[in-house]
């Protein structure tokens, strides 16, 4: 009776023997575990075992033959049944425990119990040990939404609720996800794009709604290949225009058209990198009354431009060359020879080589009639180039930003000669770091009608010089001041400054009673021994600087919340207020409409106000 | 563009016949249309225009407390004669 039984163990323990190999290896791939395949057989083999325990204890007991001692046998076969099927329990309690364990540490759990915190942990990884005991490779099995039959397959997926889908329902199911993710994606983007928009807004200082014009300039400006011709508009609009198409660098020999128009007098072109010397040419063609010419980056105003212009009768009175390092000295020359009596302003950038001493010393002659001069960033004129300027009677607006390094003398010398009309004084670079008082006290002693004064960079200066030159000024009150880097500066003794150099608190205060009044831009930029008392006099809530719109305090150390408080409460035009690197700050409060740039904390560049 | 006195709203109208009714504080963003409340005027742009100048009134309007305010969508064809609409009815500044 027991002969095929045993047979069939045989027979099966030979076919998982047998099958370990090659069969194993592709059940594996077909996600089939032979393990599980034995653990089931084993199971299946005790059950057997344990009817057939009843049965074969069924057979001596009806004989009872062997009394007490079969009765015995029986119970302790039984028993041993009992204990092989409660040992095959155990062991599958202990592997699903095992499995709940390792699932447990799983990610996915992990995952699942975040979502859930409140809900049973062992309830969780049942759930995930269940989810796995879905159908596997190979089997048919009806899809969750469309309740097809379909062959399971190692990539169909899981529906919504935990079911698998069909191909076709899989996919579809796919494309709907990643379109939700795309989406989300793109939300973000455009909501990053969207607050660098406002910040660099507010940095231009452009709150709330923008003006019609605005809007209609930016809408022009993108469209600005359709465009043929501007019309008549106003020469402000087509100038801001100009500045919009040279901001998104779009102007090109096409859109170079849009600004030349025979009725014209000023051309203002802000980006002609892209313009060639024809282009430029084209200019003095298109445009025969042309005054103001003013253009940036004309890397390609050459002689051949410069000789042109000189055979037109163009009237022009303002010139401003900004990186036209192409024009030679002659042809500089020449210019100033044929046309220097008409020139009114004369402003020149970036030139390295050709426009050096021997040109300050011609325009004496050839330009008589010349009331504004800026040269910047120039690396040829010297001290005797400067001190030609002091020929130049008619002169009102001065501005020299150098490289080279100058000496005190011929600025006091331009100073006392031609002083008195100058209207606009700006010293700016490193050149000038090395002037000492004496140029403050030739400004008190000769400028009377100075409106605007740049002076920066200068380390020699002194705070008594700053007092001197403001205290009984005859001058006006100035409405623009820019001390900018006038300040001592000792790597080893960064704080110490022993002989007060630089625009200090006494300075500070001389200007500010002087010029307070009528000043619309301060600049006092890294003038870092200003202190905190000294701005805590100058804005104390007694006084007011009506017209004051926009400062420039940033790295004066001193500076506090209560100081930053009492400028917006002093100065009711402030605009916009320069703090970057005043280290003390910690919380101000903006008054609304106001902005504050540069604030030293982790929110970003700037608060905006909200206080009323 | 006329004027109707008393009422909350004002009536402008195009110089081709077209009549937009406004909120009267609206439009005293632009200082032009303001002084030409008290006094009758003459019409000045065609109703196309004019519905995008009463587009921006109100569109400034109910923005004018805000900080992040979108911008209002302009047609590319009507730029150039809606700027000079906003040069003449200086609407160049903020607020």
């Amino acid at each position: 009776m027991k002969e095929p039984e045993k047979r069939r163990e045989f027979h099966l323990t030979f076919r998982v023997l047998t099958s370990h190999s090659a069969l194993t290896d592709f059940l594996a791939s077909q996600n089939i575990s032979a393990n599980r395949i034995r653990e089931d057989a084993e199971a299946r083999r005790n059950a057997a075992n344990a009817s057939n325990a009843q049965s074969a204890g069924a057979g001596p007991s009806s004989t009872a033959a062997n009394g007490d001692a079969a009765q015995v046998a029986e119970a302790e076969e039984a028993a041993q049944v009992a204990t092989a099927a409660d040992k095959a329990a155990e062991k599958k309690r202990k592997s699903q425990a095992a499995a709940i364990d390792k699932i447990k540490k799983s990610k996915a759990f992990k995952k699942r119990k975040r979502q859930d915190e409140d809900s049973d942990s062992d309830g969780i990884a049942e759930a995930i040990l269940a989810g796995r005991a879905a159908p596997l490779p190979g089997q048919m099995e009806n899809c969750e939404i469309c309740d097809k039959r379909f062959t399971v397959t190692p990539y169909s997926r899981a529906g919504p609720n935990g079911g698998l889908l069909c191909n076709k329902c899989g996919k579809e199911l796919a494309q709907d996800n990643k379109d939700e993710k795309a989406q989300k994606k793109k939300k973000v983007a455009a909501r990053g794009t969207a607050r660098r928009q406002v910040a660099s807004n507010r940095l231009d200082g452009v709150i709330g709604c923008k003006s019609l014009m605005t809007m209609c300039i930016s809408t022009l400006v993108n469209n600005i290949d359709l465009a043929d011709d501007l019309g008549d508009l106003p020469d402000q609009i087509v100038d801001r225009v100009a500045r919009q198409v040279a901001k998104r660098r779009i102007l090109t020999p096409m859109s170079l058209n849009l600004f030349l128009q025979s009725g014209y007098e000023n051309v203002t072109v802000y980006d002609s990198a892209r313009l060639g010397s024809d282009d430029l040419i084209r200019i003095f063609q298109m445009v025969p009354k042309l005054k103001n010419l003013k253009l940036k980056n004309a890397i390609q105003f050459k002689d051949e431009v410069m000789n042109y212009l000189i055979t037109r009768k163009t009237p022009l009175n303002s010139l401003y060359l900004h990186g036209a390092n192409l024009v030679s000295e002659e042809a500089w020359k020449q210019f100033l020879v044929a046309k220097g009596k008409q020139l009114a302003s004369l402003r020149v950038y970036f030139t390295d080589k050709h426009v050096g001493d021997n040109f300050t010393a011609t325009l004496k002659e050839t330009c008589p009639a010349l009331k504004r001069l800026k040269i910047a960033h120039n690396q040829q004129v010297t001290d005797v180039g400067i001190g030609h300027i002091s020929e130049l009677h008619e002169l009102e607006h001065l501005s020299i930003q150098l490289i080279t390094p100058t000496s005190t003398e011929p600025y006091v010398k331009v100073i006392n000669k031609i002083g008195k009309t100058l209207q606009t004084l700006s010293l700016t670079g490193e050149s000038i770091a090395d002037l000492d008082d004496r140029v403050l006290d030739a400004i008190h002693e000769n400028c009377t009608s100075l409106r605007k004064l740049r002076i920066t960079h200068s380390e020699v200066m002194t705070d008594a010089g700053f007092v001197r030159l403001f205290k009984n000024w005859v001058n006006k009150p100035l409405t623009f001041i820019d001390f900018e880097k006038c300040r001592h500066v000792d790597s080893s003794k960064p704080r110490e400054n022993a002989h007060l150099n630089g625009l200090c608190s006494d300075g500070f205060r001389a200007l500010m009673s002087h010029s307070g009044k009528s000043l619309k831009k301060l600049n006092v930029h890294a003038c870092r021994h200003i202190s905190r008392e000294a701005f805590e006099d100058v804005f104390s809530l007694d006084k007011e600087y009506p017209e004051l719109e926009n400062m420039e305090i940033s790295f004066c150390e001193e500076v506090t919340d209560f100081v930053v408080g009492c400028i917006f409460r002093t100065c009711p035009k402030l605009k916009n207020l320069n703090v970057f690197g005043c280290m003390k700050l910690k919380e101000v409060r903006v008054p609304k409409g106001r902005i504050l740039v540069g604030m030293p904390n982790a929110m970003g560049m700037e608060i905006e106000g909200t206080e009323d | 563009m006329a004027e109707e006195e008393v009422s909350k709203y004002v009536t402008l109208i195009s110089n081709d016949g077209f009549e937009f009714v406004v909120l009267r504080e609206a439009v005293l963003i632009s200082p032009m249309i303001k002084s030409m409340v008290d006094a009758k005027s003459e019409d000045h742009f065609p109703g196309q225009v004019m519905e995008k100048v009463v587009e921006y009134f109100h569109y400034w309007y109910k923005n004018r407390e805000k900080e992040d305010v979108p911008d209002m969508d302009i047609p590319a064809e009507l730029c150039l004669e809606l700027l000079v609409a906003a040069d003449f009815l200086g609407l160049d500044k903020q607020t």
